[in-house]
């Protein structure tokens, strides 16, 4: 049977200090602060390379929404002083950060046996402010970042 | 001898992954043990250029007449990543930073046509003995390409194969 893959990068993420400390919810909006909502991505076949020897590069993509209270506090120049965007936005980029050190480290999602996961990065080297939604109170600041696992499916192989 | 039939249903067009290439050699002059690597982990497109030496004379009629002299085959593998575990790859670069060229014609070459034959009748191969395989170059962007060109022999043996996996058995017609 295959191996969910959202199942195992949410097993992976938890593993991650930001991710667990803040819920997440899967293909859900809980429009509250701190929460993470995990984003299932549409990632086109024709993406997919094909190698001669019938194994396929493939690309899962997925996308992480925070949402963090918005402070209406202009940033000033005091010492001491720290403003709560910017702190909550390096919150954010922590995820980031954390993506590129797995990578490096070689920890990957477990996709199964029949797969061999290549590299995870982030598309962008920050986390995109999509705006802030004023409907809640306090009002939201919507961060997102998308992720994508470069893996190489075997399971179509005919040389074992 | 029969024609062996392309096993696949009528019309029915044949995945690139039934033609195999899988090149074969012995580390050191006491193995007896041969080591086999399948090409093309990772290649996109890999075709065997026959590279015939094509002579066409026209007589006084109009008629040509088309003689093949020779064919050299030979096949490209481009990209061929340098990947863990590859031993042909750990082969070839041995013998690329001992300049050893020399070694580099010591391999034999086998292409199985999957599409010919099955797991119990075999599948048919053939064997090119005395084949080279030269590194081309070394390097790349992200990762390392250390892409190969293997020249067969046309030294053949036809037969078949009992499985598709490196421990297969090679058995003459």
């Amino acid at each position: 049977m295959a191996t969910n893959k959202n199942q195992a990068v949410i097993d992976y993420l938890i593993t991650c200090p930001t991710i667990l400390n803040s819920p997440l919810y899967f293909n859900f909006i809980n429009a509250k602060d701190d929460t993470n909502q995990f984003f299932t991505d549409a990632t086109d076949v024709y993406t997919n390379k094909n190698y001669i020897d019938g194994s396929v590069e493939k690309i899962y993509t997925f996308t992480i929404i925070t949402f963090k209270s918005a402070a209406d506090i202009a940033v000033v120049k005091l010492p001491g002083h720290e403003n709560e965007n910017l702190s909550d936005m390096t919150d954010v980029q922590n995820l980031i950060e954390w993506i590129a050190e797995q990578n490096e480290l070689k920890n990957f999602p477990n996709f199964g046996e029949d797969c061999e996961i290549e590299e995870i990065s982030t598309t962008t080297e920050e986390p995109k402010f999509e705006g802030i939604d004023e409907q809640t109170s306090p009002p939201l600041a919507v961060y997102s970042t998308s992720i994508q696992i470069r893996y190489i499916d075997f399971s179509k192989l005919i040389w074992r | 001898m029969a024609v062996a039939p392309i096993n696949l249903p009528a019309h029915q067009r044949a995945e690139r992954k039934l033609l195999i290439t899988v090149a074969e050699w012995t580390e050191g002059s006491g193995s007896s043990t041969p080591v086999r690597e399948i090409l093309g982990r990772r290649t996109e497109d890999s075709s065997i250029d026959y590279n015939a030496d094509i002579e066409t004379t026209t007589d006084i009629l109009g008629i040509n007449y088309t003689d093949i002299n020779r064919t050299q085959p030979q096949q490209d593998f481009d990209p061929f990543l340098v990947l863990g575990g590859s031993q042909l790859a750990a082969k070839l670069n041995d013998i690329r930073r001992r300049n050893a060229i020399s070694e580099l014609d010591q391999f034999t070459v086998y292409i199985i046509t999957a599409f010919i034959g099955d797991a119990t009748s075999g599948y048919a191969a053939e064997k090119h003995t005395g084949c080279t395989i030269a590194y081309n170059s070394i390097g790349g962007d992200s990762n390392v390409n250390f892409p190969i060109s293997v020249y067969y022999s046309n030294n053949i043996t036809t037969g078949t194969v009992d499985k598709l996996s490196d421990d297969f058995v090679f058995t003459p017609d």
